[in-house]
């Protein structure tokens, strides 16, 4: 993942040393470790809707 | 050797490329793996191709794991060139050997740990000037570095030519222009990896006085170690406490010798000695530019490229930034979200809608008083934390979100961090300092964590001073602009009191607290119209986890504060304040403000919101400067204890409480004493 502030390329899925310490522990947010930035991964209920959406679609034109 | 052990060779070879040679038989190639593997290992800024390069090398057969202690990862994996097995590492990240972050350490102890037969400093070609600082580090550690200009392509493309040839022989390294995304010239890297020879590179000279130490500290070195005496004197006297560590670990020699030499050679000089360093190694590096590489043909840079320089050059990006915040956040956020969206939602919907029909409801349902104030009392988890929460500041947050999104999908934002950047260091203050000053805007509790990023103990107390102080978090911003905006003075001039405060403290700050002012360093994406789906789906996703986080703790705060309530405690809280409150000029009232402001900066804003109809001009400014400056939330407060220490948590907050009534009471005093109407 890039992160949308400074441009550090990571991986996401790496616990970091940053988040340790934060009293929400276990939250889905992911954060730069260069710079901090936080990145929100999308809510599943959104990813769903739109998942409904393409479909709904799609049938539609077919 | 078993068959098992015979097929798990055979697995393993097949999975490892192999370059230089044609076929192996199998028993040879057992052999050769049961000699010591040549370690490589790849160094390089962020963002430069190094995992490209290194997938290419490899085949991306990737092992990761952990340095030990901590949770820094960096890949290995493995090939064969000419012959010879080689283990290969991807560091993480660096930009100079005197490490910033943990990331740069971890890559500057793996160079002194793993001892590499070879380093490959992956390099930018396209940001020459700004990666050869590194290599000059390493040729001057006498580590045995080949150069690789990566994204040769790219370079070539903005009319870069760089002779290569000129610059190998000037450094007196191999030199290897690459792109790692088409593969072109990683054969030619591959051939100089296996005819690696090591030799003696590019010596630096610096000052009389720094060579004079180098020398004396040479001197004192007698072990062994991965890197020269004399870089290993050289990130000595830039205080590396790694290397520090190291020395004292080793050495006999009785440390304070070496101290002293650092300490009397850094009195000599107004700057610090790792920025006389980087100078240095910067000016040598645009040397090598100039010599060695030029743009042969004038590159037209195009609109976006231009709006981009003139949005990080001061004069003209800070009016772009004002223009940016009139419209983004005081006219979208202030005005229209703040107030209109606001009042249809929190007055038309909740005031005159669902708020007296809940009411009526819960009054006529519920027999019991407490119960019902419980509900939909002053304090009420209806009336008050629901009604807040959704009626107030959603609205406020939505419209901030959707500016936030767009200026993020643009690319505006490291610009502005940039800018920033620049501005800072005008009145004494660190570069990095200006990401988790950023964040705050969203909020100070999460970008205090974010300090740990700040290589200093310095520039960690100052950030999360001024953040406690003065940077309002969005809601507050946005009820600040609503209700001051039929006060278009009092705007200014709580923008003035404000601004004045955070430069003035930060100032003073950095003087009370010397140190260091590291390097800022940040990747510039291109500027982009952003994509309208991007843009929702970011302000869609923000405002879900918002909801998520907000409500159940409005929720628990007006819990709270009924529980207070019920016991009498909260009375007792509002007459001691009652006088500090009067003393700056506001009526009693206000006091609820302060005391949500409290529990979270939003709460507070939204009380003020609330209060803002029993308010002249005079107050509304007042109350606005002191909810601005007034101490941080419980939540903020509790991660500035976690990460400064109780000690420096709680002063901090005595200051800030001090410090936001007295200017509140200084402003009140000044504008009552002369008349002044707003």
């Amino acid at each position: 993942m890039k992160c949308a502030l400074c441009g550090h390329v990571f991986d996401e899925n790496k616990r970091l040393e940053i988040c340790k310490g934060c009293l929400g522990s276990g939250c889905k947010k992911i954060r730069c470790p260069n710079c901090g930035y936080e990145i929100l991964p999308e809510p599943e209920i959104g990813s769903k809707i739109v998942k409904f959406l393409k479909r709904r679609f799609k049938s539609e034109n077919k | 050797m078993g068959t098992e052990t015979i097929k798990s060779w055979i697995k393993r070879f097949d999975r490892k490329p192999s370059f230089g040679e044609d076929h192996l038989e199998l028993s040879s190639k057992i052999e050769k793996e049961k000699r010591k593997s040549k370690k490589l290992v790849l160094v390089g800024t962020p963002n430069v191709g190094k995992s490209l390069l290194f997938n290419r090398l490899t085949g991306a057969y990737v092992t990761v794991s952990n340095y030990p202690g901590t949770t820094v990862t960096s890949d290995s994996g493995s090939c064969d060139i000419s012959g010879e097995s080689f283990d290969i590492v991807d560091s993480p990240g660096m930009y100079s050997l005197s490490s910033i972050t943990e990331e740069e350490r971890i890559s500057k102890l793996m160079l002194l740990e793993e001892e590499p037969d070879i380093l490959l400093h992956v390099a930018d070609a396209k940001n020459l000037e700004r990666m050869l600082p590194l290599t000059l580090q390493l040729i001057e550690a006498n580590l045995p570095v080949i150069l690789v200009l990566n994204m040769m392509d790219e370079a070539e493309k903005v009319g870069l030519r760089i002779d290569h040839a000129k610059l190998e022989k000037e450094l007196g390294i191999p030199v290897v222009p690459t792109a790692a995304t088409t593969g072109r010239g990683v054969a030619e890297l591959i051939n100089k990896i296996g005819s690696y020879k090591p030799k003696t590179g590019y010596n630096i000279k610096y000052n009389e006085a720094l060579e004079s130490a180098i020398n004396k500290i040479s001197t004192l070195i007698s072990d062994e170690y991965p890197i020269s005496r004399r870089s290993l004197s050289l990130l000595l006297l830039q205080q590396d406490e790694d290397i520090e560590k190291l020395v004292k670990d080793k050495e006999d020699v009785d440390y304070n010798k070496i101290k002293k030499i650092v300490n009397e050679t850094a009195s000599k000089f107004r700057q610090p000695l790792n920025y006389l360093v980087k100078l240095r190694l910067q000016g040598e590096a645009s040397e090598f530019v100039s010599s060695t590489s030029k743009e042969v043909e004038k590159v037209d840079i195009g609109f976006r490229e231009s709006l981009s320089r003139v949005m990080i050059n001061p004069l003209t990006g800070i009016p772009i930034l004002l223009v940016i915040l009139y419209f983004g956040l005081f006219w979208f956020v202030g005005v229209f979200g703040a107030g209109d969206l606001v009042g249809l939602v929190e007055e038309a919907f909740f005031g005159e809608l669902i708020n007296p029909w809940i009411t009526d409801f819960v009054v006529n349902t519920i027999p019991y008083v407490p119960i019902q104030e419980f509900f939909v009392g002053d304090y009420g988890v209806w009336t008050l934390g629901i009604t807040y929460a959704i009626g107030i500041i959603l609205p406020i947050v939505t419209t901030f979100f959707l500016v936030f999104s767009i200026l993020e999908d643009s690319g505006y934002l490291p610009r502005l961090a940039l800018l920033i950047d620049r501005v800072f260091k005008v009145v004494g203050l660190s570069g990095r300092a200006v990401i988790p000053m950023v964040l705050a805007l969203g909020c100070g509790t999460m970008a205090t964590l974010v300090t740990r990023t700040l290589k200093t103990r310095r520039e960690r107390t100052i950030a999360t001073l001024l953040m406690a102080l003065a940077v309002p978090c969005t809601a507050q911003l946005g009820v600040i602009f609503a209700v001051l905006a039929l006060y278009p003075n009092a705007l200014w001039l709580w923008a003035l009191v404000i601004l004045f405060n955070y430069i003035m403290v930060g100032f003073v700050a950095s003087k009370i607290m010397p140190g260091d002012k590291p390097v800022f360093y940040m990747e510039l994406p291109p500027l982009r119209v952003p994509r309208p789906s991007n843009v929702i789906k970011k302000t869609y996703t923000r405002l879900i986890w918002y909801i998520k986080e907000v409500i159940p703790l409005f929720i628990l705060i007006s819990i709270v504060l009924w529980g207070l309530m019920l016991a009498g405690i909260l009375d007792v809280i509002i007459a001691l304040i009652a006088p500090v409150i009067n003393a700056i000029g506001l009526p009693v009232e206000a006091s609820q403000t302060f005391i949500l402001g409290f529990f979270r900066r939003d709460y507070g804003a939204a009380g003020l919101y609330d209060i803002q109809g029993a308010l002249n001009g005079v107050q509304l400014l007042v109350a606005a400067i002191v909810v601005t400056l007034f101490m941080p939330c419980v939540a903020q407060f509790m991660i500035m204890v976690k990460e400064r220490g109780m000690k420096l948590a709680l002063l901090i907050a005595a200051f800030i409480l001090v410090f936001a009534f007295t200017i509140g009471f200084v402003v009140n005093l000044i504008l009552t004493s002369l008349g002044v109407v707003l």
